[in-house]
């Protein structure tokens, strides 16, 4: 025998017809001599009527040929120019078939990542807007830099001397020396 | 002889306007009715249930019969709705005034006086107490109440499970019946 608290639980799902003939069957017969579950129910039902009556007072004053031009209008509208590739893109893009975008996402990352290594100074190159340009070159084994202004086109060429290439052919020569 | 919602959804992806007029004659009050117990303001539900049919229209050939026509749009309408609601910042005092002009045109046909007063009160109160739920739980409410649907089908339109729906509208019928308490 279920109590009442357990039986108003299922008062909802029984109005709702979501209970199996069993279950349905044992509320029914507990409905029949319970005061205050009866009660709950006719709260549950009264609830549920005012709802309806209220939409339903709403909805009959929407008539139909008013309501299908605002339609009407709306299909007759002509669809912003992004709208179509925008609506396309959201269809083939579902999240299912999207989802190569991810590790297409990390390979493109990693190879412009990767290009440092393989164009030297390619990042510096694509700002344009900068006043000059300093590179490096070996000039039959000189080092010379080039700075190269941009607006006036001049160029200024300096030789210098690689004081740690000195510093470290004068550490191997020491270490080539006696210790003593 | 009437046709199945089925023939016309098949006949309105072969390009036959007149078939997706007759889908919305059907169900445009039922999609209205809905929005609207979300919405809480006339004019926005009426204005959404209008893009419900054009997104309807848009999309109907790929619509390919796995669910029933009105599960396929109450999902789109509901959808609009919650959207158009987390948007809106408007004052709920516009469904009050929406409402009060239902139960008003009621009072013309209704015999007892003092149980149009009863009524009334029960209404405002109602409304204001579904005010306060959240837009899922509003939506269990409204869908069960207004088109007595399965908890099978508003867990398709709604996207989620059958418990889930059994759940949420446990959960907001208990919190409208402690509300409402006074009056029931």
């Amino acid at each position: 025998m279920r109590d009442c608290e357990s039986i108003r639980e299922s008062i909802g799902r029984w109005l709702d017809g979501e209970l199996d003939t069993a279950e349905s069957e044992a509320i029914s017969a507990h409905l029949a001599s319970c005061g205050e579950c009866k009660k709950a129910q006719r709260q549950l039902e009264t609830m549920q009527q005012a709802l309806k009556t209220a939409l339903l007072t709403e909805a009959q004053k929407v008539e139909f040929l008013p309501f299908w031009r605002g339609v009407q209008v709306r299909l007759a509208r002509k669809a912003a120019w992004y709208e179509h590739p925008l609506a396309r893109a959201r269809e083939t893009f579902t999240l299912s078939r999207a989802a190569w975008l991810v590790p297409a996402s990390i390979a493109v990352v990693l190879a412009v990542l990767s290009l440092e290594s393989y164009i030297p100074g390619w990042r510096e190159g694509r700002n344009s807007n900068s006043f000059a340009n300093v590179e490096s070159i070996d000039a039959y084994g000189r080092n010379v830099a080039l700075l190269r202004e941009n607006e006036s086109k001049t160029t200024v060429i300096w030789l210098y001397e690689d004081q740690e290439g000195e510093n470290e052919s004068a550490d191997e020569s020491a270490k080539s020396a006696p210790a003593f | 002889m009437e046709l199945s919602d089925r023939d016309l959804v098949r006949r309105c992806q072969a390009g036959d306007m007149g078939s997706f007029q007759e889908l919305v004659s059907r169900y445009h009050q039922k999609v209205y009715m809905v929005i609207l117990g979300l919405l809480h303001n006339r004019d926005d539900a009426l204005e959404v249930a209008q893009e419900t049919f054009f997104r309807a229209y848009r999309k109907i050939r790929s619509f390919e019969g796995g669910s029933s026509f009105y599960t396929w749009i109450y999902r789109i309408a509901v959808n609009l709705a919650i959207d158009a609601q987390r948007r809106q910042k408007r004052n709920p005092l516009d469904f009050r005034e929406t409402m009060d002009s239902a139960v008003e045109a009621q009072q013309e046909t209704a015999r007892d006086p003092f149980a149009d007063v009863h009524d009334r009160e029960l209404r405002e109160s109602l409304i204001r107490a579904i005010n306060d739920l959240t837009p899922e739980h509003k939506a269990v409410i409204v869908l069960r109440t207004i088109e007595g649907l399965s908890y099978k089908d508003i867990g398709e339109i709604l996207g989620c499970s059958e418990g889930t729906v059994m759940s949420r509208l446990h959960y907001a019928r208990k919190k409208l019946q402690d509300k409402l308490s006074a009056f029931l």
